[in-house]
């Protein structure tokens, strides 16, 4: 009996040889708007194994216009971004918080927080019910990006180096919600909860490791603890390059990342942490899949899987069809991924 | 660091004990900014301590502005510095922009998502200067070979550098510019070699 995409994506994670590389295509709305054609085609040739559950928590009256047109749009925190390019969203032009010492008017969102859970969990588990999927919850903590989008990003960048004072009450405030958020998710019915901060430069992490592992692991091993207590496992996405905290993501307990593998020598990673942690993905989103060069992203599969893949599991075959990808590179891409 | 004077106080504290600003500049401040600088190229040293150090060799500045203004301290040149179109990714830029007044250039800064046409217009309101653009994206560096092309057309013979997370030597040559430089400190040394 073939194994479904649920058992699938469990088996790659927990190295019990799936029968083929799980697949995850991340479509930005960038891709539907620029290719929707294209963007049918892929997703009927090519199902997801993992889904996000439909249930995205309470409407709320915070965040204002859409958040991928072109102009402004405030984010559920007052976060004000603009947006240039339809379908991608912006940066923050002015942060709220110019004075660290006002950390104490951050208010979070906690009326996205659903008011009645039975309800809500019903409407998780139905979605769960209906779907041979892996199911993702449809929450993202990001700690260090609220920070930044809060404080604009040389302010938070400067704020680490003199963390006490502000810094690490506002990180509080912004930890304890997403606490809050995720004391929500794993008890319903998804498989994982996941959560995400770009840590990486092109060449190095953003900040010195050191300073990491003292202000930011512990945030992440706390949503691990907590959705380990509830049997979820945990998926994390970073940009850049993160070769330098790889163990401590395997050691707070993610289970899979989604990393920029082509900023970092895939080899010297396989040798760390390679049957320690799922890779979840990707295909570099820089250079080859914006490419017109269908052969280069077929050998970028190969050179993943030679170095990180195995049979008892480990990687998820994960791309982005975001920004000015190429569709026929990403069709190349998947028909290699299927090969394996 | 807490509790003790920063860099703008001890700038003030040794003008006013009659230390020359070119030696406050040139002895001190710069020579502060070349060691974050080599230890960031060493890979010692991360974003943050870039940024601090940069901001206190603004607020050091500040206290030479009058000196700089009264001709006592000479630029070593200016720069106009921006985003390419499309991008509104600025830190690096910024970075690029406190290295180097803390080197003695006088910058000009266009902001972000820059269009030729102003990169044209502040050429001719500061005749002979630099040009450095910089893209953290894949998708907008592309935009940055119509910006070079352009400002070497309508004012010949200005010099056009890039930067950014994705860009190469490489792509800097296919684009014309003249030159890239994957870190603030290392293009300072450059351009103030090459005066």
């Amino acid at each position: 009996m073939p194994q479904s995409s649920r058992e699938i994506v469990k088996r790659c994670l927990t190295f019990n040889f799936p029968e083929r590389i799980p697949r995850d295509l991340w479509i930005l709305p960038w891709a539907k708007i620029h290719h929707p054609q294209a963007v049918a085609e892929i997703t009927r040739r090519f199902p997801n194994d993992i889904v996000t559950t439909d249930y995205s928590g309470s409407p709320s009256s915070l965040g204002k216009s859409d958040r991928y047109k072109v102009g402004y749009f405030t984010d559920e925190w007052g976060c004000v971004f603009r947006n240039i390019l339809e379908g991608a969203i912006g940066e923050v032009e002015t942060p709220v918080l110019q004075d660290i010492a006002d950390w104490k008017s951050i208010k979070p969102p906690y009326e996205l927080l659903p008011t009645d859970t039975n309800k809500a969990y019903d409407t998780i588990s139905r979605f769960y019910d209906q779907t041979d999927r892996f199911v993702l919850a449809n929450c993202c903590p990001r700690p260090w990006e609220r920070y930044q989008f809060l404080r604009g990003a040389e302010n938070a960048m400067i704020d680490m180096m003199m963390p006490d004072d502000g810094p690490v009450e506002l990180m509080k405030v912004i930890h304890d919600f997403y606490l809050k958020e995720l004391e929500f998710w794993v008890k319903s019915d998804v498989d994982a909860v996941w959560f995400m901060d770009d840590w990486g430069a092109q060449d190095r992490l953003l900040i010195q490791p050191s300073l990491w592992r003292e202000l930011f692991k512990p945030l992440y091993r706390d949503y691990c603890d907590l959705a380990k207590a509830y049997d979820k496992f945990v998926f994390m996405h970073s940009d850049g390059n993160i070769s330098d905290i790889f163990e401590d993501l395997v050691e707070v307990g993610i289970d899979a990342v989604n990393s920029q593998l082509f900023c970092m020598d895939m080899a010297e990673l396989a040798k760390r942490v390679k049957g320690k942690i799922t890779f979840w993905g990707e295909i570099d989103r820089q250079f080859i899949l914006p490419s017109e060069d269908t052969q280069a992203g077929r050998e970028a599969v190969r050179k993943v899987v030679s170095h990180l893949h195995s049979q008892s599991g480990g990687i998820i075959a994960q791309l982005e069809f975001g920004l000015m990808a190429n569709p026929d590179t990403v069709v190349a891409v998947l028909e290699e991924w299927d090969g394996k | 660091m807490k509790g003790q004077d920063g860099a703008a106080e001890i700038t003030r504290q040794l003008l006013e004990a009659g230390v020359s600003a070119d030696d406050v500049l040139r002895k001190a401040l710069m020579v502060g900014m070349n060691n974050i600088g080599d230890k960031f190229g060493r890979g010692e040293a991360f974003i943050p301590e870039l940024l601090i150090a940069a901001r206190a060799m603004n607020a050091s500045m500040e206290h030479l502005k009058p000196y700089f203004d009264s001709g006592e301290v000479q630029h070593k040149g200016s720069i106009i510095l921006g985003t390419v179109a499309g991008d509104l990714h600025d830190i690096g830029k910024n970075i690029v922009r406190m290295v180097l007044e803390g080197d003695g250039w006088k910058a000009i800064d266009l902001g972000s998502n820059v269009p030729t046409e102003k990169f044209t217009d502040a050429l001719k309101e500061h005749p002979c200067s630099i040009v450095g653009i910089s893209a953290l994206l894949t998708t907008t560096m592309v935009n940055m070979e119509a910006t070079v092309r352009e400002i070497k057309e309508e004012i010949p013979n200005t010099r056009v550098f890039i930067g950014g997370a994705p860009l190469t030597q490489a792509f800097s040559d296919k684009i014309n510019a003249d030159g890239y430089f994957p870190d603030p400190h290392s293009f300072a040394k450059y351009i103030s070699s090459d005066k």
